[in-house]
């Protein structure tokens, strides 16, 4: 075994900053547009959706949010709500047949309210409905999904089909520090991530292989604030390669092919696509108690993980365990003692041995999940005076 | 002739040409089953595949569809009769004599596994008479899958010895078939009476044509394993499929003839198929696979299928078929008001899928999709 421990370095990307949800609105919306109040539905939604926007006036019939990199414009026609953010522009050096083949294709689908469409040479991402037709939750859905596929397709494409990447929103550049942190970030999880590999395949492990794959790509969006082309390739490879339904070959295969192309990335492209974004809509799941139960907590998930520590199995319990917590930072949004509390988890263990990780991880998720999981004692904390933040998170 | 021979005859009668028999595909809003000719005019199934509908789509070879109505339903032996609004010339099997059937006797299925195209799955017979929730079935091992209830069984001289009906799920090639004795017996009586609808009492058989809580004639209470009553009334649809079923019927286009099953519908309109289907529980699909992209010009082609002049609709790519779309949100269901402005665009895109396929082949140099109906297309050999 040639790597005997793994780093989990603080993370560059900074933790979001968006206001809770405000679930009442939603309703309000609902109740406004079952009594055929349809512009109040629109706001109301839009407030509820985009809680640090503010309540959007329609003086002037328009309305931006930024997502990303992604600009969504909202605005009033007649008695229609047209949304629209530009994907791209063709120019005669572009692949533009690639470019449109991979929009019919990729972009324009069954299952989906918004469609792209072509304007003289620009792509656009659009909906447009009548104000009585737009139930919240149709709004509601267009507006996270459409501005979600513009933020991560727009690097993608310039960088692939050679297409412009009109109307966009840059996107904060890091500082040099905190480039050159990022960048020892990368290297180092790349390196490590390739010695797993061999690891892998020398145990020829699926387990092994979802565990690797799951560390592989949540430790990059964790802890690096990636947007643009790299994102894109690292997120397409990683659809392949923890796809549990898919042959453990093809899946090994996909991994490797990811270690080597991220691994050659130049620097300077890496540089291009790390920046700290903005997002009017939460881009992350918001975490729950039963999350943190379902994944840290007594149950098959943990038994088994336990079964591997407790078999001296050390390296496969704590790359789980690991695994696990960068999923459960990776992908969503949590209270802020939560985040806190999942973090010093990996700050525990980093760089320990596999044995000493495995064991202070194992101690420390059973502990995490019992304070902070669904009827943990969190809960039974609440009844004496907790804070508004405490009753938000077990609402 | 060889021993070998000797031990398994040849069929007299070839299944080699099993498009000529009179045997279909039946549709209902719930699935899709097997029916086969009893005559020129009427169709015997399973009642488990028209059940609750009063009115079927039965599909001809040539994939046209016509109306069948069920004229008789044998709840308790799974049994139907549909009337066809038109005599139809697929060949009529013949019934079996109901002679002894002996284990290892070769069992032949026809009928439309999962949807597929008219099929043949063959087996032998596991057990003539077997004894199962109080009835005998004919058990055997050939492939039984969904599509293929109500079918027929047949034996090697081509002759129909039972109607398939259900298999274990939990258990490998165990298929039942319902035996040509209470069959034959089925027909006899339906072809005995003259009453439109009737329903045939689950314990003495005796013909019943309106809802009754006992039975006239042997007193039994109907309502005890069956919902009897539910038998003559009409199914109150699920608001999705009212909205799907009126949008349909404004559009000139009969509803029964479309069913494709749950919360499915398809047929062609002109030479373009349409489809109808839910992906989740927030969209409403409708698609029309229309043609499928050529070699050349294909820059061209892709910017007018992305243009905007289609909104509300869009075009797609999967694989090389192009198809337009229509994408109607589940809570615009809800929205009662709003049906009337949402069947026009229902027609208006059906309209456009009619309209568009001759467009791009003929503009566009795209090829038919395999499921366009190239007689309709106006102008030109478009081959097949």
């Amino acid at each position: 075994m040639s790597i005997a421990s793994l780093q989990c370095p603080q993370p560059i990307r900074r933790r979001l900053t968006i206001a809770p949800r405000d679930y009442a609105r939603r309703d309000r919306a609902i109740e406004s547009f079952e009594a055929g109040d349809y512009l109040t539905a629109v706001q109301e939604t839009l407030c509820y959706l985009l809680p640090g926007a503010g309540a959007p006036v329609f003086a002037d019939g328009k309305f931006c949010f930024v997502q990303g990199s992604a600009r969504v414009r909202v605005h009033l026609d007649g008695d229609e709500l047209a949304l629209t953010t530009a994907l791209m522009s063709l120019t005669p050096e572009a692949q533009s047949t690639a470019a449109l083949r991979y929009v019919l294709t990729r972009l324009s689908a069954t299952g989906q309210l918004y469609q792209p469409r072509l304007h003289e040479d620009t792509i656009t991402l659009e909906f447009r409905e009548r104000l009585s037709l737009l139930h919240p939750a149709k709004l509601a859905e267009v507006l996270q999904r459409m501005a979600m596929e513009s933020d991560s397709n727009d690097g993608w494409l310039a960088q692939r089909f050679g297409v412009d990447a009109p109307d966009r929103e840059p996107v904060a550049e890091l500082d040099e520090a905190e480039f050159a942190r990022a960048l020892e970030i990368w290297n180092t999880h790349w390196t490590s991530v390739n010695e797993l590999m061999l690891e892998s395949r020398r145990r020829r492990s699926v387990r092994f292989l979802d565990a690797l794959g799951s560390y592989a790509a949540n430790q990059v969006r964790y802890s690096l604030p990636l947007f643009g082309s790299v994102r894109a390739t690292l997120n397409e490879s990683a659809d392949a390669y923890t796809d549990k339904d898919e042959n453990p070959n093809k899946r090994d295969s996909a991994l490797a092919k990811c270690i080597k192309e991220m691994r050659q990335v130049p620097v300077e492209e890496l540089r291009r696509c790390l920046g700290h974004a903005q997002h009017a809509i939460n881009p992350l799941h918001e975490g729950t108690p039963s999350l943190l139960t379902s994944m840290l907590g007594a149950g098959h998930r943990m038994q088994t993980t336990g079964e591997l520590r407790s078999a001296g199995r050390s390296l496969e319990a704590a790359l789980e365990l690991i695994a696990d917590y960068l999923y459960l930072l990776a992908d969503h949004s949590w209270p802020s003692e939560v985040e806190a509390a999942l973090r010093t988890g990996l700050d525990l263990i980093s760089g320990k041995p596999w044995r000493e990780a495995a064991d202070v991880l194992w101690n420390h998720a059973n502990q995490t999940a019992r304070f902070f999981g669904s009827h943990g004692e969190r809960d039974r904390d609440d009844d004496d005076g907790a804070d508004d933040d405490v009753v938000r998170y077990d609402a | 002739m060889t021993p070998e021979q000797n031990a398994n005859p040849m069929p007299t009668h070839s299944l080699d040409d099993i498009e000529r028999l009179g045997v279909y595909q039946v549709y209902t809003g719930t699935g899709t089953g097997t029916g086969f000719l009893i005559d020129a005019t009427h169709l015997l199934t399973n009642c488990h595949v028209v059940q609750p509908y009063r009115e079927v789509a039965v599909e001809m070879r040539d994939r046209s569809r016509i109306i069948g109505r069920v004229r008789r339903i044998h709840p308790h032996r799974d049994l139907a009769i549909v009337e066809l609004a038109r005599s139809v010339d697929g060949e009529v099997l013949a019934l079996s004599d109901g002679e002894q059937l002996k284990p290892k006797q070769g069992v032949h299925i026809l009928g439309f596994p999962v949807g597929l195209p008219l099929s043949l799955t063959e087996g032998v017979i596991s057990h003539a008479r077997q004894l199962l929730d109080e009835q005998y079935f004919l058990q055997t091992d050939a492939a039984i899958n969904p599509g293929n209830s109500g079918g027929p069984m047949l034996d090697d001289q081509r002759r129909i010895i039972a109607v398939t009906t259900c298999k274990l799920n939990a258990a490998d090639a165990v298929g039942f078939g319902i035996p040509i004795g209470d069959v034959r017996r089925f027909i006899d009586e339906f072809r005995a009476q003259s009453v439109a609808f009737g329903v045939q009492c689950p314990a003495c058989e005796e013909l019943i044509d309106r809802a009754v809580r006992y039975c006239p004639s042997c007193g039994s209470d109907l309502e005890a394993n069956h919902d009897f009553g539910e038998y003559f009334e009409t199914p109150e649809a699920h608001p999705l499929v009212g909205f799907v079923e009126r949008a349909l019927a404004g559009a000139n286009i009969d509803p029964v003839l479309a069913r494709h099953g749950s919360h499915n519908w398809s047929f062609h309109v002109g030479s373009a198929p349409i489809k109808i289907w839910c992906c989740c529980s927030e969209h409403l699909n409708f698609s029309s696979p229309m043609a499928q992209v050529g070699n050349r010009g294909l820059n061209e082609l892709f910017k007018y299928l992305l243009s905007e002049q289609h909104a509300p609709f869009s075009f797609d790519l999967v694989g090389s078929t192009v198809r337009l779309n229509l994408v109607v949100h589940i809570t615009d269901v809800f929205a009662p008001n709003e049906h009337e402005h949402l069947a026009a665009r229902v027609r208006q895109f059906i309209e456009k899928a009619d309209a568009t396929d001759n467009l791009l082949i003929t503009e566009y140099g795209c090829q038919p999709a395999p499921e366009t109906q190239t007689d309709y297309l106006k102008g030109g050999d478009h081959g097949s």
